[in-house]
This record gives C-alpha cells, sequence and structure tokens, in this order.
C-alpha cells in the first residue's frame, strides 16, 4: 500500500478501521457512555497506530512512549468524563445526550 | 551552571506547579474533616474561595514575573535552554506566551475569588484547576513535539472540563457535558493525526517533521504525501476546535453559557490564546513548506474561508442574543476569527505572527474585564445576564458601567483602546500579505460587530428597567474590582501607546517556530 | 501485488474461521440431545440459588475507588522503565521522579484529605 507505508501496514488499516469505528460511534449514538467508549477506541486505535509505525522507524522507542502517555493522559480523560456522566445522570435520570438541551438561544 | 539556567528556563511552568501543590495541600489540610455522618460541611460565605483566590493569582502573577524576567535575560543567552528543545521550546515566543497566559490565567483566578464567595459556591478545587489548566496553557505554548503538544493539550482541557462543571446544577453539567464529549473527540482527532504524522515521517518533533515535510516530491523521497494530509487535516482540525473557529464552533455558547463565569473567562482567555500558540507553532514550524503552504495547495486557502466563516458567523448570531453572556461567547467566534485572519496572512507577511500575538493580547485584556463587569453587575442569586438586567446600570452605577464600556468599546475594535490596535495590526498584515479581500471582509465585519456591542452600551444609559423587574444591583468584591482595574489600565495603556510594546511583540513573533 | 491478493490470505482466515465456528454450533443444535430442566435454565451462580434481578445497583463508592485506582496505577506506568533504565539516567533522572511521584503523593493525600477514601461514611 502506497498510503500507509510498508512494514507497518496490517496493522495501520486495523488502527484506521478502529478510528473510523470510533468516530463514526461518537457522531451516531446519543448515549454519552457509549460516546465515552467512542472516543476512548479513537485514543486506543492513536495507541495501535503508534506502537505499530515504530516497526517502521525502529531505530528509537518514540511510537512506544508515545502510547504510554496516551494511556495515562486516556486514564484521567475517562475519569473526568465519567463523573460528569455520572453527575448529569443524577440530575436528568438520563445518560443521552440529546437530553441535554436546556441551554439554547 | 547549566543546570541551575535549565532550571531557569523553565521557572514560570515550576513556579505555577509548585504553586498548584501547595494550593491542592493549603485546600485539603485546610479544612474541616466531613462530619462523621457524611453530611458535609458547608461554609458557605467564609471568604475561603477568596483567600485562595488571591493565593491563585499570586502564585501566578509570579509565574508571570518569572517568564518576564525570562524575556529580560534573554532566553537565547541561556545555555541549558537548548537541552530542553523540542520537547519544550524555550524562546521569546514562550516567554511571551507565558507572560500572557499567567496575566489571563491570573485575572480568572481573581474572578473566580470573588464570583466563588458572593454566589457561595462551595468548590475551591477550581483554583488548582485553574493553576493545573494555566499550567497546561504555557506548556502547550512552548511545545516543540507533538508528545508535549497532546500531554500539554489534555492537561489543559481535562481541568477546564472540571471547571465548567464546578457548579452541580442541571446548566453547569450539560455544558460540561457538551464541552468534555466535543473536546474529547478533537483531542482524539488531533492525535491520530500525530500518530500518522509520526508514521509518514518517522519524527514526533515538529521540526523533524517540518524537515521531512519538505522533502516530499524529491527523488528518494519516502514522506507519503497523502498521509501527511490527512494527518495535517486531523491535527489542524483538532486545534480550531479549542480556538472555536466554524466549523467547530458548536459546543462554544452552551459551554460558556453554563460555565461559572470565572471559568468561562479562562475558556475564553487562556485556553483560546494557548491554541493558537500551538496553532501557530504547528502550521510554521511542521507546514510551512511551500508544497502545504502555498495559495494554490495546502492550508492557507481553507484557513482564510474558515477565518471569513468564523468571524462572519459568530458577529451575525452574537447580534441575535438576548443574553449578554451567550452574546460573549459568539463574540469570542467572531475574535477567533480576526486572529485566523493573522495567522494566514503570515504565510506571506513578516507581521503576521506579531499582528496575532497583538491581537492575542488586546483581546485577553478586554475579555478578562468584559467578563468581570458582567460579574460585577450581578448579586447573589440574581446573576445579570440578559440586556434587560443591565437597563440603567449607568445611572445607578456608573463605575462599573464605564468600565464595562470600556472593555466593550475595546472589544468592538474602536481607537484609543488596545482592541483598536489589535484589529489595525491583524488589518495591515492582511493588506501587506496582499490579501486586500480578507482584509475589506475583516473591516466590513467590526463594523457588524459593534452594533451589539454597542447595544449594550444603549440598555446601560438609556434605557430603564421596567417597573417590577428585578433591578440589578452591582456585587462589592475587591478581588474582581482589582481585576477589572488591571485589565482597564492594559485596554487604555496599550490603547494610547501601542508602540510601547510594538518592539516586544515582534520580537516575539519572529522566533523560528520549531528547533 | 493488487490489493485482492494482497488481502485474500486474510480473507481466508475469515472464512476458515466462520466455517469452523458454524460447524461446531450448528452441529451442536441439530446433533446433541435436549433435555431442559428448570435447574438447567437457571443463570450460573456456583451452585447456589440466583438471588435478586439482575437490574441491582452497585453503590456509587466502587465507581469512586475504581476510578481512583485506575487514574494512580496508570500512573505506576512511568515507573517501570525508569526503573530498568536507573543508572543510565542519573541524578536528573532521580530528580524528575521524584518530582513525578511527590506530585503522585500531594494528590493521594488530597484524595484522602477530601473524604474521597472513606468506605464506611
Amino acid at each position: 500500500m502506497i498510503v500507509f507505508g510498508d512494514a507497518a501496514e496490517h496493522f495501520v488499516l486495523v488502527a484506521a478501521a478502529l478510528f473510523t469505528i470510533g468516530a463514526v460511534g461518537f457522531l451516531v449514538r446519543r448515549n454519552v457512555l457509549v460516546q465515552l467508549m467512542s472516543i476512548e477506541l479513537m485514543l486506543n486505535a492513536a495507541n495501535l497506530a503508534l506502537v505499530s509505525y515504530n516497526r517502521l522507524h525502529a531505530t528509537e522507542m518514540t511510537g512506544h512512549v508515545f502510547a504510554f502517555f496516551v494511556i495515562a493522559v486516556a486514564a484521567a480523560e475517562a475519569s473526568v468524563g465519567l463523573a460528569i456522566a455520572l453527575t448529569f445522570y443524577r440530575l436528568r435520570s438520563s445518560v443521552y445526550s440529546d437530553e441535554a438541551d436546556t441551554l439554547r438561544h | 551552571m547549566t543546570w541551575w539556567s535549565t532550571l531557569f528556563a523553565v521557572s514560570p511552568l515550576v513556579v505555577v506547579a509548585l504553586g498548584a501543590l501547595l494550593l491542592m495541600l493549603a485546600e485539603a489540610l485546610g479544612r474541616p474533616a466531613p462530619a462523621a455522618d457524611g453530611a458535609v460541611v458547608t461554609d458557605v460565605g467564609s471568604g475561603r474561595a477568596g483567600e485562595l483566590g488571591i493565593g491563585s493569582a499570586v502564585v501566578l502573577f509570579a509565574g508571570g514575573v518569572f517568564a518576564l524576567s525570562l524575556w529580560m535575560v534573554g532566553p537565547e543567552a541561556l545555555p541549558g535552554a537548548e537541552g530542553l528543545a523540542p520537547y519544550f521550546i524555550v524562546d521569546r515566543f514562550s516567554a511571551f506566551f507565558g507572560v500572557m497566559l499567567c496575566l489571563g490565567g491570573g485575572l480568572s483566578a481573581l474572578l473566580g475569588g470573588g464570583y466563588l464567595d458572593e454566589h457561595g459556591i462551595d468548590r475551591s478545587e477550581f483554583f488548582p484547576l485553574l493553576l493545573w489548566a494555566t499550567l497546561g496553557a504555557m506548556a502547550l505554548a512552548g511545545a516543540g513535539d507533538l508528545l508535549t503538544l497532546f500531554v500539554a493539550l489534555e492537561t489543559m482541557s481535562i481541568g477546564v472540563y472540571a471547571m465548567v462543571g464546578l457548579r452541580r446544577n442541571g446548566r453547569a453539567i450539560e455544558a460540561a457535558l457538551k464541552y468534555f464529549l466535543l473536546g474529547g473527540f478533537a483531542g482524539a482527532l488531533t492525535l491520530f493525526g500525530a500518530a500518522l504524522l509520526y508514521g509518514a515521517t518517522g519524527h514526533t518533533d515538529l521540526a523533524g517533521i517540518g524537515a521531512s515535510v519538505g522533502t516530499i516530491g524529491q527523488p528518494g523521497s519516502t514522506v507519503p504525501a497523502g498521509l501527511v494530509l490527512v494527518a495535517m487535516a486531523l491535527v489542524v482540525s483538532g486545534l480550531l476546535f479549542k480556538v472555536a473557529a466554524v466549523p467547530f464552533h458548536m459546543w462554544t455558547p452552551d459551554a460558556y453559557e453554563g460555565a461559572p463565569t470565572p471559568a468561562t473567562t479562562f475558556m475564553a482567555v487562556a485556553v483560546k490564546c494557548a491554541a493558537f500558540a500551538i496553532l501557530l507553532r504547528v502550521l510554521f514550524g511542521a507546514f510551512a513548506d511551500e508544497r502545504v503552504a502555498s495559495w494554490g495547495t495546502g492550508w492557507p486557502p481553507v484557513l482564510a474561508v474558515l477565518a471569513v466563516a468564523t468571524m462572519t458567523v459568530g458577529n451575525l448570531i452574537a447580534g441575535r442574543q438576548e443574553s449578554v453572556k451567550r452574546m460573549l461567547a459568539y463574540s469570542s467566534i467572531a475574535h477567533a476569527g480576526y486572529a485566523l485572519l493573522g495567522v494566514v496572512a503570515a504565510m506571506r507577511s513578516g507581521m503576521g505572527q506579531a499582528s496575532v500575538l497583538f491581537y492575542l493580547l488586546a483581546y485577553t485584556v478586554s475579555t478578562v474585564g468584559a467578563f468581570g463587569a458582567l460579574i460585577l453587575c450581578g448579586r447573589r442569586g440574581a446573576e445579570a445576564v440578559s440586556y434587560e438586567d443591565l437597563a440603567g446600570i449607568g445611572r445607578r452605577h456608573p463605575v462599573v458601567a464605564l468600565a464595562f464600556s470600556l472593555f466593550l468599546v475595546s472589544l468592538a475594535g474602536i481607537p484609543a483602546t488596545a482592541g483598536f490596535f489589535g484589529k489595525l495590526g491583524v488589518f495591515l498584515a492582511a493588506i501587506d500579505a496582499e490579501l486586500y479581500v480578507l482584509a475589506v471582509v475583516g473591516l466590513l465585519n467590526s463594523f457588524l460587530g459593534a452594533y451589539y456591542y454597542l447595544r449594550v452600551l444603549v440598555y446601560m444609559y438609556m434605557r430603564e428597567p421596567s417597573p417590577n423587574a428585578p433591578r440589578a444591583v452591582p456585587m462589592r468584591s475587591g478581588q474582581v474590582g482589582v481585576a477589572i482595574a488591571v485589565a482597564a489600565l492594559l485596554v487604555v495603556w496599550w490603547g494610547l501607546f501601542p508602540l510601547s510594546i510594538g518592539a516586544d511583540v515582534t520580537a516575539a513573533g519572529s522566533a523560528p517556530m520549531a528547533r | 501485488m493488487s490489493l485482492v491478493a494482497h488481502y485474500l490470505p486474510l480473507l481466508l482466515v475469515f472464512l476458515v474461521a466462520a466455517a469452523i465456528c458454524a460447524t461446531f454450533w450448528l452441529g451442536g443444535a441439530l446433533v446433541g440431545r435436549k433435555n431442559p430442566t428448570a435447574e438447567k435454565l437457571m443463570p450460573y451462580e456456583c451452585g447456589n440459588d440466583t438471588e435478586g434481578g439482575r437490574g441491582i445497583r452497585l453503590h456509587v463508592k466502587f465507581y469512586l475507588t475504581a476510578i481512583l485506582f485506575v487514574v494512580f496505577d496508570v500512573e505506576a506506568v512511568f515507573i517501570y522503565p525508569w526503573a530498568v533504565l536507573f543508572k543510565g539516567l542519573g541524578w536528573v533522572g532521580f530528580a524528575s521522579m521524584s518530582a513525578f511521584i511527590v506530585a503522585l503523593l500531594v494528590a493521594l493525600i488530597y484524595v484522602w484529605k477530601k473524604g474521597a477514601l472513606e468506605w464506611e461514611t
């Protein structure tokens, strides 16, 4: 394949597929928890791409180290996101983001 | 001693980080433990938020002083600073943003102290969050590597998500939810773009990416052009989301309106400025090669269209708002459009980047002041939100109204204020870059914008509140007063003597964006 | 090599896997004897009778503890590579990691004093 480079292409195709699934899931679904999972899926797709591209640029471990940082950041992001989703559920008894509609012009 | 000079090079960040840790300890240890039956002890109105607000403002201003002294010494004179590149680039650009972000963050902290006390919001974690978010913003302005870019971007964003949802009521949580979901999505876009860039070029540092991009099309180049374009689009889209540019602006009005006003201020000021800083670094550090940055191909035509769309949409919708806070949210979208105009102009004009920096500086002080004045116009349980709420303020509370007017006039870009020279610089840069159409569109837009800013003045000075409507009674707060005074001083100072910092802005804007 | 030829092996793997799955599942369903009793249809719970419905609500404190665990646990990931390369990184590495751990410690104190670790309240 010309687009994704040589050695890593299969892995990166999987990563691209995961990223697309995550992005489409985020845009299509209205359940906050599913949307949160979709974001995590996108981040993990990026991780997979980073790690597999590291095969292509194998002299250094940049891709692997990057993936570590992404995992740590994703954990922090998920915890804040879950807290917000939980508070939203307590107030509205709903986990659907299209019920977040009190703020309108 | 290179060691010490390295420490000095990052001292603004270190000061803010240490201050944040100390503040967290002070906040956690200084509070009575929860009662045994689990009831939360409330100390509403105890002035605690005020103390912490002053504390975090002191920390941030100290960080700003360190950044300023770094500027005085000259980052290029420090022997150890080069060793931090590309993860953190110590140059005039990052020192300049260090001062600007500390100023914006510190003033937001002062607003926060006054606001949380007045409205009895017993959530003093606001201040550590604000400090960490400012730290992330400062790191973002100095990031020369995709790794630090992502980590700093998320440090800033995660702090702000929590700040938005600080009040646990429906509107605030709804704002936080929207901001979080779209922000997380944008962050994921940026990250995947970064991963693809790493794959295409083998570099995560912006300078290395820039060099690889420069080899596209030459014999022997292994860099796939299509992949680089896709990656660039993803990274830049994620960043445009943070600056609230059309079409990535949908979250802005809701998040700005639902958030507590000091958090709104911080979002409008620090987050936007830091996002513009990294946008400049990415575009001119990694994608400055003419294969991706010429008028025929690459990002300039796209960004030019987005700049026009951003300012026009922002101004048109802002004029139709009934809530002043929401109007200011749309106006901040419009301001992102003017600054983007400067970014596009920087492609061909040497003064483009400097014009963006001055624009952001003027925007920072004017916006902090405007939101501060809006805070000051409301009381506990009766926040001033709509135009009606402000009716008659001019006669009954002349000082508040005068300050508010000054900031709005500056935002509108009327002469003798900082905002005027901010807009002038951007338009001159556009003319210098021979983008005459863009300059004219920008000029027309600023006339459009003047309408809704002046409408606030009309309500304050020429309308009386309807007899049975609740009258706006301004709150009293020394902290908010100080923040407004500082902002007003700077707005007037830079409005009368813009050349006093002209050389500094030029020096910051002409630093190489990546190394 | 064309795209189809390139991915033909992958497609074959998918087909074979699907065929094997289908064989076992259909084989069991068609050939096996069925003798359902009430006990056999119960959800498996270690030989005990099932208690309660399936919609039980877990207490929110599990959520808080789990989140705190995840956040602190993931941070520990950075300590492993540092420990492996400890000697090579020298005093700069030591100072950096000390700063990191101090920051984590402050976070722990914060969580503790805020009462997020109180299980019994």
